[in-house]
């Protein structure tokens, strides 16, 4: 909890919060709208624009909290007394994720608005029970993949370096903004592989009655691979706790 | 039961070199160190920037894995028993960092009493308590940003005693302080120890080690080479006297020649505006005193005076320093 409250409050007193949860989101989404904005795209289509930008909020916002939550403590010289408490350090990275889970969440209300007052865009045929249970399957595995990428940036600086690269990647690669099937065959294997993108086909799929929904199954391999990224995270903080005491760069930057 | 235990403790820092040819580097931190402290000692471990002080703090409050030797704290090995340890330890490592900022000092306590599983009720009364003593009762709303040097560190100091440690460490508590706001914390700190606390306090500072320590270790090179009470290493230098002068412009070859006088152990010289005060250590102070006039001819001289060995001569004794 004390974490899940200084990622929220520390989110607040920052002016640079906003950018990523409101302003970041609002720029996406208004381009992907403006592409759209053209005599027969399709209310599914429109639906890619009003809830993508908000998408791209939601899993920015989480990723940046979560996924740097160790290097985010390093920067701020509190990552030695973070680590020497008795609460375990994934527990402490989990309340940060939670914390900007709901920071994140944030994003949908300027995204929609302005597909709604921009251009009049609307999610005419969503089933609700089906985008709610869609939206959480999505929520656990954002969560997962954050959780498990904050060991990997922290012990390895290239992995670091190439943080705006997983972000930007799973925007693409999760079908946060236009569907896989774009993608070519190696991008579609790749898109297989993380856990977002089949939460995301399933609350796309809410949104239309278009097409089979296999709901069921896209939800099952979603949690399925978070639950397999979690597992292995919780390898790698042990891993990163045993190096860390080992090679005592705690307080380095 | 020893508060701190530490036998034949050893620890090196591996860096490497170049991206294509990479060179290792061993670094000993800590070439085999043995300790034992008793609860309620406020013991405190002196030495030069390098010698190995944060790495054996760093060790006992288990941020640290040694690579060999074993260290208990409260009867707890720091290496398999580390929830254990961290219940029962709070440590303080001071500095500009370590706290959060844009957060109140509030905050800050509230989120590290959440971390170490205090009980909300519990905390609630600690932290007040511990704002009050700790003078910073009415400024705990405002940002740690907004506090002054000696603030945070009180606030770090604040957030060691959250969990009402029984093994509080110390690690260069009031480096960069001013002299009034250190003063004030050495007396908190002895306050602790008073009140049954075990405190393992890390200090180049050889005043503040006389000051509050019931016990010292004096450390050089990741070895100790002293280990007693301030009186027992200050009697390591009885035999040792000081002369102190003051000069201005000494060429390097007159403080050389000083260096070779018979009964002479060390000659320090600290640099100032406008002359340089210097010291020496030497077996028969008379007879240096007598040879200053000769080595220093055509040298102004001035505030010659011999005086009883301290801590600090004992120290630089130990430790050796001919700067």
């Amino acid at each position: 909890m004390a974490a899940f409250y200084v990622s929220m409050r520390l989110r607040f007193v920052t002016g640079f919060a906003y950018l990523s949860f409101l302003i970041f989101p609002v720029i996406v989404a208004a381009i992907g709208l403006f592409v759209l904005d053209h005599p027969g795209t399709t209310a599914t289509q429109w639906t890619y624009g009003v809830l993508g930008g908000g998408l791209v909020g939601y899993w920015g916002v989480t990723y940046i909290d979560a996924g740097n939550g160790i290097q985010l403590e390093r920067w701020n010289g509190t990552l030695e007394q973070v680590f020497a408490v008795p609460t375990p350090l994934w527990v402490i990275v989990l309340g940060k994720a939670l914390g900007g889970l709901v920071w994140g969440m944030l994003s949908f209300i300027p995204t929609i608005a302005l597909g709604y007052i921009g251009f009049h865009a609307l999610v005419p045929n969503v089933d609700a029970g089906h985008f709610a249970v869609s939206f959480s399957v999505l929520t656990f595995s954002f969560l997962a993949v954050a959780l498990s990428l904050s060991p990997v940036f922290a012990m390895w600086r290239w992995a670091f370096s190439m943080v705006n690269g997983f972000e930007f990647g799973t925007y693409v690669f999760c079908g946060l903004m236009f569907p896989i099937t774009v993608l070519p065959g190696w991008g579609q294997v790749i898109a297989a592989m993380l856990a977002p993108t089949w939460a995301v086909r399933a609350l796309y799929a809410s949104t239309t009655s278009e097409g089979p929904h296999d709901y069921a199954a896209w939800w099952a391999l979603s949690i399925a691979l978070s639950v397999v990224y979690i597992v292995a995270s919780l390898f790698l903080y042990r891993f990163v706790d045993r190096r860390a005491r080992v090679t005592g760069q705690l307080a380095l930057v | 039961m020893s508060a701190i235990e530490v036998r034949d403790l050893r620890k090196k820092y591996v860096t490497h070199r170049g991206t294509f040819r990479r060179t290792r580097t061993e670094n000993v931190a800590l070439g085999g160190i043995d300790l034992t402290i008793q609860p309620g000692e406020l013991f405190g471990l002196l030495g030069p920037n390098g010698a190995g002080k944060t790495t054996t703090v760093k060790i006992l409050t288990t941020l640290l894995l040694p690579d060999s030797g074993s260290a208990s704290v409260l009867g707890l090995d720091v290496v398999r028993q580390t929830s254990a340890v961290r219940r029962r330890i709070g440590f303080v490592f001071g500095g500009e960092r370590g706290l959060y900022w844009r957060l109140s000092g509030l905050d800050n306590l509230r989120y590290f009493a959440d971390l170490y599983g205090i009980p909300p009720d519990v905390s609630r009364r600690r932290i007040a308590d511990l704002l009050e003593k700790l003078g910073l009762a009415g400024r705990e709303r405002d940002k740690v940003e907004q506090y002054s040097r000696g603030m945070k560190q009180r606030l770090h100091l604040a957030r060691g005693l959250l969990n009402d440690p029984e093994v509080l460490f110390l690690d260069e508590p009031t480096i960069g302080l001013d002299p009034v706001g250190a003063r004030e914390l050495r007396t908190l700190i002895r306050g602790l120890a008073d009140a049954g606390k075990t405190i393992f306090l890390t200090t180049h500072y050889m005043f503040e080690a006389d000051a509050i320590c019931d016990r010292i270790a004096v450390i050089k090179k990741g070895s100790i080479v002293a280990q007693g009470t301030p009186a027992s290493i200050k009697a390591l230098v009885d035999e040792v006297g000081v002369v102190e002068f003051e000069a201005v412009g000494v060429p390097d070859e007159r403080l050389q020649a000083l260096r070779k006088l018979g009964g002479v152990s060390s000659v320090s010289v600290a640099e100032d505006e406008l002359s340089q005060r210097i010291t020496v250590r030497c077996a028969r102070p008379a007879d240096v005193m007598t040879q200053l006039g000769i080595i220093f001819e055509g040298v102004e001289l001035r505030r010659i005076n011999s005086r009883d060995p301290t801590l600090e001569d004992a120290y630089v004794q130990l430790i050796g320093d001919e700067s």
